[in-house]
């Protein structure tokens, strides 16, 4: 019992940073058609910067509202004068230009901040453990899973209520329509973007206290972010709840039960969601 | 007047014809490749393998050379992987042309490239890479360690647990070949020490893939499994995140005994400074206060004055492979491939880690083995030993036989 109240908490905690960075992902991809490659790197970015943010300040708190600013602004850098020149091309030069970011980025965080693993501390706040039968748990693990929902609480009501996310969702669905009505497509364009980097840097700048800062901090999540993309359906933002409570969930019990197939566990997912709903759970079917 | 003439015609051409010689002998520099994983998880391993790499050869160049040459190094990036580890040997061999490669981090390459150096004609030293088959089933001429391998390590492991409370153990560590064989050796060696010794089965212990970032379900695995003591045969950024996600859940409690295979790597202690539980016994390849020799004394000044830290196991594996690589290039007086292979066999060196001999039989160092309990010393930025426990070479090395090494 207890093993399973715990391996609970452990898959709801990956499963809410996962969730962070797969609305970002499936923001870009449902608003833009862009399918960005690069997201990982900005929350590998998100995460170095919070780190240093955390060591010149001192402030967890201010890294956590900064770091994800600084990775957006970046991001319209990025739009502006990469992404817009090929939009209206072939998929494909989408693709390979976010790829190539990718590797840009990568590289260049190896070069600033060099191959060794640094170390945030969570704020005195959130730094202690609790006990949960016999044993600890960390405190920012729960912030964690309380700041996932939270998040997409906020953003579901921005998307559903406000102005801004209508006219959003009026050009996703059909942007040639919604510039005639006087959508500014380009701008909006760049905000989407921005906003999907700003999640992705603040995935990273959550997930820095949780696991060390590395040059390869980014490189599993984002691979099961795609796959919560997928299953959830390209877009759709329940989609990406559903889905990465289910990939959080299979990767702690996987672990637990499963050990021999763990790591095939979130492809097998995969393989039967794209053969019996092949746009996804929440994916519409045309 | 004539007899003079010809007497200081000859002395020159002799004067410059030595002079051409030892032109022609300097020539061609002496070329070392060497491969590590400098990008990904795993990339300060490579890091401080080059530093320590660059301090040898620097050394070397300032006494001289090696017979007279200079040493000219070349890195590549293995980034773990073996095709890539694969790839970038063949390019330093055919295309850079060096006289020997030295590196390695990953037992995975390393036994994916081992049985290529036949192929190659050209010596490989390992430094890192652990897996008992390189030395083993798979050994081969050209292939050579310097460091200890998991069959050491395991031994050692098996001897302090023998001492430890525990009863029934249980394992933690990266789902490849090498986090699989520690395992099995580690059970291996404490069974034939303690036959009533119980472990967990294999579908009951834990391996994470080695992307793992987020290590609570192991860890939850393993503390509510009936074990009391555990084995963790993690490394590089692995062990850093799970050291920390596992301090934060209690793991460390004192209800169970802990094993760090390769705890004591500086790059992990240096990113963990006090994160790192006091009292946890943890091992190593080499460490830098393990002994007082002078060749220890002057590689740890001088890597200290020359990068600022202490150095790693790995930085001293590098820097060891140099140096024996020069011992055996020296004694063969040629870095020609095959005299250096011949050199190299039974090979004896004193090291900063101490007398290191390579068995001629499977060509595995017979080198001391060292283990320690973590503790805080204000003296030192990072966690260091204390005590520490002294293996000789002879105590954990298998005999050959065991080995399963049939040199062709």
């Amino acid at each position: 019992m207890e093993g399973f109240l715990i391996n609970v908490l452990n898959g709801l905690s990956w499963g809410m940073l996962l969730f962070l960075i797969s609305m970002g992902l499936t923001t870009v991809f449902g608003v833009m058609g862009v399918l960005n490659f690069a997201h990982g790197s900005l929350f590998m970015l998100g995460a170095y910067i919070s780190m240093q943010l955390t060591r010149w300040i001192s402030s967890f708190w201010l890294g956590l509202i900064f770091a994800p600013i600084i990775v957006a602004i970046l991001a319209i850098i990025i739009e502006r004068f990469l992404l817009r020149p090929v939009y209206g091309r072939d998929v494909s030069f989408q693709l390979l230009l976010t790829f190539g970011v990718m590797l840009f980025l990568d590289d260049g965080v190896r070069l600033i901040w060099g191959p060794a693993h640094h170390l945030v501390n969570p704020p005195d706040v959130l730094s202690g453990v609790f006990p949960v039968f016999d044993q600890t748990y960390p405190v920012y693990r729960l912030f964690l899973i309380a700041m996932g929902p939270a998040i997409g609480i906020i953003l579901w009501a921005f998307f559903s209520y406000s102005r801004y996310g209508k006219i959003i969702r009026a050009a996703a669905m059909d942007r040639e329509m919604a510039e005639i009505i006087g959508v500014r497509a380009p701008i909006l364009f760049t905000a989407v973007f921005a906003f999907g980097a700003w999640l992705a840097g603040l995935g990273g700048a959550l997930a820095a206290p949780h696991q060390s800062v590395g040059p390869a901090i980014g490189e599993h999540i984002i691979i099961e972010s795609f796959i919560v993309v997928v299953i959830g359906g390209m877009g759709s933002f329940p989609g990406a709840f559903v889905g990465a409570l289910i990939l959080g969930l299979l990767g702690s019990f996987g672990a637990t039960m499963a050990p021999n197939f763990q790591m095939a566990l979130p492809y097998i997912l995969l393989a039967i969601v794209l053969l019996t709903r092949p746009r996804g759970i929440f994916g519409e079917e045309s | 007047m004539k007899k003079v003439w010809s007497i200081l015609v000859t002395l020159a051409f002799l004067a410059f014809s030595i002079g051409a010689s030892a032109v022609m002998a300097a020539d061609g520099p002496v070329k070392l490749g060497f491969v590590y994983i400098m990008s990904g998880p795993f990339a300060t391993y490579g890091q401080f393998a080059k530093q320590g790499a660059e301090l040898a050869i620097e050394e070397i160049n300032k006494a001289g050379g090696i017979n007279g040459k200079k040493i000219e190094a070349f890195f590549e990036d293995s980034a773990g992987k073996p095709d890539v580890g694969i790839r970038v040997i063949r390019k330093l061999v055919y295309e850079n042309g060096v006289d020997a490669v030295i590196g390695l981090d990953s037992s995975g390459v390393a036994s994916a490239v081992a049985p290529i150096m036949k192929e190659l004609k050209t010596p490989l030293i390992i430094t890192h890479a652990a897996t008992p088959d390189v030395t083993g089933k798979n050994c081969n001429r050209y292939t050579f360690r310097i460091s200890l391998n998991e069959n050491q390590n395991m031994k050692m492991a098996a001897a302090i647990a023998a001492d430890m409370k525990a009863k029934t153990w249980t394992t933690i560590g990266p789902d490849y070949s090498f986090g699989h064989q520690s395992w099995e050796y580690f059970e291996k060696y404490l069974k034939e020490k303690k036959p009533e010794m119980g472990f967990l089965p294999v579908s009951e212990v834990a391996f994470a893939p080695m992307k793992t970032t987020d290590f609570s379900a192991y860890i939850t695995k393993v503390m509510n499994s009936k074990a009391d003591g555990v084995l963790v045969s993690l490394w590089g950024g692995n062990l850093i995140d799970f050291v920390r996600q596992a301090s934060d859940m209690g793991f460390f409690d004192g209800k169970r005994e802990v094993l760090l295979t390769l705890g004591a790597a500086t790059e992990v202690l240096y990113a963990l400074k006090d994160k790192m539980p006091e009292g946890i016994w943890v091992g190593t390849r080499y460490w830098f206060a393990g002994n007082d020799s002078p060749e220890n004394k002057s590689f740890v000044d001088a890597y200290k004055a020359k990068y600022d830290t202490y150095p790693s196991y790995n930085a001293h594996g590098a820097y060891a492979a140099i140096k024996a690589f020069a011992a055996a290039a020296s004694k063969a007086k040629s870095s020609d491939k095959e005299k250096v292979v011949d050199a190299l066999t039974g090979l004896s060196i004193t090291l900063p880690v101490g007398k290191v001999t390579i068995r001629p039989e499977d060509h595995q160092a017979i080198t001391d083995g060292i283990w320690g309990k973590t503790a805080a010393d204000p003296a030192y930025p990072i966690r260091v030993l204390k005590p520490v426990k002294n293996f000789t070479g002879a105590e954990i090395t298998p005999p050959v036989a065991e080995t399963g090494c049939k040199m062709e």
